[in-house]
């Protein structure tokens, strides 16, 4: 039995800790590889710290939790203190009560519903940038009170309540009570309510993204919006900091007062609240002095921002000595600014990131503000340009337009008389396969996704919009202006497929791939490029229809100002465009991203086509060179009509769930459950009324 | 005793949820006095006690310091100190820190700190306990903290709130001793509340008893046995037979179809009284010797004395005698005349002072539980 209950205890404890073991494991890998670990390395931590965007991601993130769990400690604990000293308990047992919901309340609610009121606020007092750091700050204070209420109040409860009398007694004012007598009884309680509110505001990824303005990003985002490529090792790196910090506060934490109560009984000496004490003004200093060096780092002298709203991991940012995209636009236009107005201008990039377009939509139509420049993609920027968000650019003040080559001036989102964005980058699917197990008979077209031969090893997108975009390049289905009919032949391809479908993915296509677990799969250029990197046997090409015409999605990024954007900030926002068209950093940009360039600036280097090396000719491949005009006028997406937009969601979702009897069984399972479960309870019910039948009503109710 | 007021309340009421705890209160209390306010739970003993504190503002009335008002005067501001019931020690500090709370706020020099714990704590029998945690002292031991912390401001007034309440028996009379002794020496007048009749009687100069927020009487120890004022202070100071009386004339009284020589006067003629007759003064004679008589219910030994119920005129006697008489014996009772002490018919007539259950004794027990605010 002994036994038993140290193997399962050891079991949980596996269970919770191994993925945990495994990131810190991953994190000292020197290759970048997730399947296999090929040595020990700082690197990793080296590449965290070299990381600019990361760091300063660290370092929002820091202050944010500094300040929000300061604040939310010092009212937290007023509060707990007025509550306790309540004097109806009905109104205290309601306040208690409401100081718990935002606990319960899912984040989701208590973030949207912060961020409405802001907007809403924002409005009233005519600000035109209303999120920013204050509110994602006030959010925070907001959630974390509760948590110090629930954690000081216990105290309160156990303190004797004639110690503050005896104090008065003895000549105490009530400030002197509170904080000579009440305050040490309380204090473990305060530090363990300001510990939690400090991990509670680092982790905070929901609320924060919801009430986050522009120019400034915490880490948990950061993290999150890396998605566009990939995660990075340094972010193992980085996680198993954290992982390491929140574990020595929680120790702290539990050093300094446990909250049950059963341990509290007995009487807590003198020597190990001086102990206490100490922990308790280490803590303090170590906070004080981070919040004082962050401070002096803030200050500043004029300062021009430039707020630029871009995907995740798209430019260059000078980690691992790389080029950084953004200093070197602050230094030149720092200078620019300086020599024209005759004094010291300061430029600072505030540079934040999103993972869909359509986060970016949400933030741009919300009407929260705040952004220079944005970087949406093809059929966003028409839909923008339609609902009039965006504004037209003066090409005169980016002159190296010129440089963009002729195909990509006008496509088919941005080909009215004004030029409203700039092409950033463009990317187009291929097929990735591996030559060990596919024979080079089977390439060239999209039907390899449908080949039975390779059932089990097939990868399909986990994107309802590429996904029938793959069956429609290869049943010649325009993609565009598909009918009902073409849609439905669409689906039964795709319901053709799903039994040799091994999964659908999107960015774990990475690591079946290289680790050949799956074989065949679609991908971006630039993306198989760099998972041909790590498994020499993958290899890519561009699928054609049975016309034998490259018939594959393309998409472009473009640099795109919103309306709001005041006349002299468009002048900044556009030098910024300017500059991100100018040689070096449209190099060490296309370097980064490894997509395609749309600037013959960069596809005319000779450095560049060098770097690229055999990739050139991938990405460049002449052949789709000569048709990125068809590319992009016959099968990039464009925005869908509503009624078509959601009949695409309706057969995704009929592929998704149809005949799939493993989803089925799980209703059936949770189904069986919950009734096992309601069964139980009236089970028990009856069994206590019948038991009480014999007594109930025989004894007589007084006593 | 010094005839010199220090505090004084009049007409102070309170009530607190709409509950009359404290009914139109008058008191004077008098310097070097040592003055107890006794009283069953919930009779409004410690809600004077915390006005007098500054903890609790009677809702009317005056309360007087030296002849000031002080009735919105903080609790810090008076110079009067409490022991708390259950000591409210601070736990943070220790024996000498918790001592020298008082002082160290108003500034006072190291030196004399020193030499003021020391005494205080020669006082209280506490010398080398300075640097002891005071969670880890016996009760006994944090009482008497306690009081050397109330008492090294020089308080004109200590507040004790049933000081003794959780200490063990032996140990309660110790500390009574000591209580009084300390009072002796420093001359600082204590006003003293519990609810044990035996600890207000041995300690007190002067006993005031409460009931449903009201004073009872006032009066020196003696006094308050000898001379109840009604039949709550009659039953609730020792053990009395409260029996329903008519005044026939001065000196003469007329109970359980008697008529009795007695030596109070001044009742109206026929005028309904309480009679009193304390058990210790009732004499057990033979049948044809007694003024009354009846049959013994039930006798009990008691170590001192035997305890005999005997029902007389369906009314149950209580009578402490130091003879053996056997139950269902037929006795005769003898009563002195100055042992008959008369008293006007007040709202708690006829609630007290029959034998005939034991309820008096659960009332007791429950006057053990906590006294809540």
């Amino acid at each position: 039995m002994k036994k038993s209950n140290k193997i399962y205890t050891a079991l949980i404890f596996v269970f919770l800790y191994l993925p945990i073991a495994v990131l810190i494991l991953f994190s000292f890998n020197s290759s970048n590889s997730t399947n296999s670990f090929a040595g020990f390395s700082l690197k990793w931590y080296k590449e965290l710290f070299s990381d600019g965007a990361t760091l300063l991601a660290l370092r929002n993130t820091l202050l944010l939790a500094i300040l929000s769990s300061v604040i939310a400690t010092v009212i937290g604990t007023l509060a707990a203190y007025g509550i306790h000293h309540m004097k109806n308990k009905h109104i205290k047992n309601t306040v208690l009560t409401v100081n718990n919901i935002p606990m319960m309340n899912p984040e989701i609610v208590v973030g949207i519903s912060m961020m409405l009121l802001f907007v809403f606020v924002g409005r009233l007092i005519n600000s035109s940038t209303t999120l920013g750091f204050g509110t994602v700050l006030i959010a925070h204070v907001t959630f974390n009170i509760p948590y110090v209420v629930l954690s000081v109040m216990p105290k309160f409860k156990q303190m004797d309540r004639h110690l503050p009398e005896a104090a008065l007694d003895l000549g105490c004012t009530p400030f002197q009570s509170f904080y000579k007598v009440e305050m040490p009884q309380i204090i473990s309680g305060i530090i363990s309510g300001f510990i939690m509110a400090f991990t509670l505001s680092i982790d905070d990824f929901i609320i924060s993204y919801f009430t986050i303005g522009s120019g400034f990003e915490t880490l948990p985002i950061r993290i999150y919006s890396m998605t566009k490529k990939r995660v990075t090792p340094d972010m193992y790196a980085l996680s198993a900091l954290i992982f390491l910090s929140i574990l020595i506060l929680l120790l702290i934490s539990n050093f300094t007062g446990n909250s049950s109560g059963v341990k509290e009984k007995k009487p807590v000496t003198l020597k190990q609240k001086k102990r206490r004490r100490i922990v308790f003004a280490a803590t303090f200093a170590l906070i004080a002095i981070i919040t004082g060096a962050v401070l002096i780092s803030t200050a500043t002298t004029e300062t021009v921002v430039v707020n630029v709203y871009n995907w995740g991991e798209y430019i260059s940012d000078g980690s691992d000595g790389s080029f950084d995209s953004n200093k070197a636009f602050e230094d030149y236009y720092s200078k620019v600014l300086s020599e024209e107005r005759g004094h010291k201008v300061k430029v600072q990039v505030n540079y934040t990131t999103y993972t869909s377009n359509e986060d970016l939509y949400a933030k741009i139509k919300s009407g929260v503000g705040g952004y220079d420049v944005i970087v949406p993609s093809d059929y966003m920027v028409e839909r923008l340009i339609n609902e009039g968000l965006v504004q037209p650019l003066d090409l005169n003040n980016i002159p190296n337009y010129k440089y963009i080559k002729d195909d990509f001036k006008k496509p088919f989102y941005d080909n009215g008389e004004e030029t409203y964005s700039v092409m950033y980058t463009y990317g187009i699917v291929g097929i990735i396969y591996n030559t060990e197990y596919v024979d080079e008979e089977d390439i060239g077209g999209w039907d390899l996704l449908w080949n039975e031969k390779y059932s089990g090893h097939i990868l399909q997108f986990n994107n309802a919009r590429d996904a029938f975009g793959s069956a429609m390049y290869k049943e010649g289905i325009n993609v565009n202006t598909a009918t009902e009919v073409e849609w439905r032949n669409a689906l039964n391809e795709l319901k053709k497929q799903k039994p040799l479908v091994q999964s659908y993915v999107m960015d774990e296509v990475y690591n079946k791939l290289e680790s050949e677990e799956a074989w065949i799969g679609a991908y971006y250029a630039g993306d198989a490029l760099s998972m041909i990197y790590n498994n020499e046997n993958l290899a890519f090409y561009y699928p054609k229809n049975s016309d034998g015409e490259f018939a594959t999605n393309i998409f472009a990024d473009a640099m795109c100002i919103p309306t709001g954007v005041s006349e002299e900030n468009k002048k900044h926002a556009e030098a910024y465009i300017n500059f991100m068209l100018s040689e070096e950093p449209a190099i060490a940009n296309a370097e980064y991203i490894y997509y395609g360039c749309p600037n013959t600036l960069v596809t005319e280097n000779p450095d560049y086509i060098e770097y690229l090396g055999e990739d050139y000719d991938v990405i460049y491949d002449s052949d789709i060179e000569d048709n990125i005009d068809t590319l992009f006028s016959e099968y990039a997406y464009r925005n869908l009509p509503t009624d078509k937009l959601a009949l695409l969601n309706r057969l995704w979702e009929e592929l998704k769930v149809d005949s799939s009897s493993f989803n089925g069984g799980i209703y059936i399972v949770s189904g069986v459950i919950a009734l096992g479960i309601v069964g139980f309870i009236v089970f028990c019910y009856v069994r206590k009324v019948r038991r009480r039948r014999l007594y109930w009503n025989t004894t007589p109710k007084t006593k | 005793m010094n005839e010199k007021k220090i505090i004084e309340l009049k007409g102070v009421s309170k009530s607190f949820d709409g509950e009359l705890i404290l009914d139109n209160i008058d008191l004077k209390i008098y310097e070097k006095e040592f003055m107890t306010l006794l009283g069953p739970s919930g009779c409004g003993k410690t809600t004077t006690l915390r006005i007098i504190a500054g903890f609790v503002t009677p809702d009317c009335g005056e309360l007087l310091f030296d002849g000031e008002k002080i009735n919105d005067v903080p609790p810090y501001k008076r110079s009067v100190n409490t022991v708390f019931q259950k000591y409210a020690l601070f736990p943070h500090l220790n024996v000498y820190e918790n001592i020298a709370f008082a002082l160290r706020l108003k500034k006072t020099p190291e030196e004399e700190i020193y030499e003021r714990v020391e005494e205080m704590l020669t006082m209280v029998n506490l010398r080398g306990f300075e640097k002891r945690d005071v969670n880890l002292l016996s009760g006994g031991q944090q009482q008497r903290v306690a009081i050397a912390r109330a008492l090294i401001n020089k308080p004109r007034v200590l507040l004790l709130d049933e000081p003794l309440g959780a200490l063990d028996l032996k140990l309660r009379k110790d500390m009574q001793n000591e209580l009084k002794n300390i009072q002796r020496k420093t001359g600082i007048t204590f006003i003293y509340v519990t609810h044990d009749q035996e600890e207000a009687l041995s300690m007190s100069d002067t006993v005031v008893v409460m009931a449903n927020g009201k004073i009872q009487q006032i009066g020196s120890p003696t006094d308050i046995y000898n001379e109840p004022e009604n039949a709550f202070v009659a039953d609730f100071i020792g053990e009395s037979n409260i029996i329903d009386g008519v005044m026939l004339d001065d000196f003469k009284v007329r109970f359980s179809g008697h008529e009795f020589v007695c030596l109070d006067k001044g009742f109206g003629k026929s005028e309904p009284v309480d009679v009193v007759v304390r058990p210790e003064d009732v004499d057990v004679v033979p049948v044809e010797k007694g003024m009354l008589s009846g049959i013994v219910d039930s006798v009990t030994f008691k170590g001192v004395h035997y305890e005999i119920i005997v029902t007389i005129n369906k009314f149950k006697w209580m009578i402490q005698s130091t003879d053996y008489v056997a139950p269902g014996q037929k006795i005769g009772i003898y009563v002195e005349p100055d042992a008959i002490h008369i008293m006007k018919k007040s709202e708690f007539s006829g609630m007290f002072g029959d034998y005939s259950s034991f309820s008096d004794e659960l009332e007791h027990l429950s006057d053990v539980t906590e006294e809540e605010e």
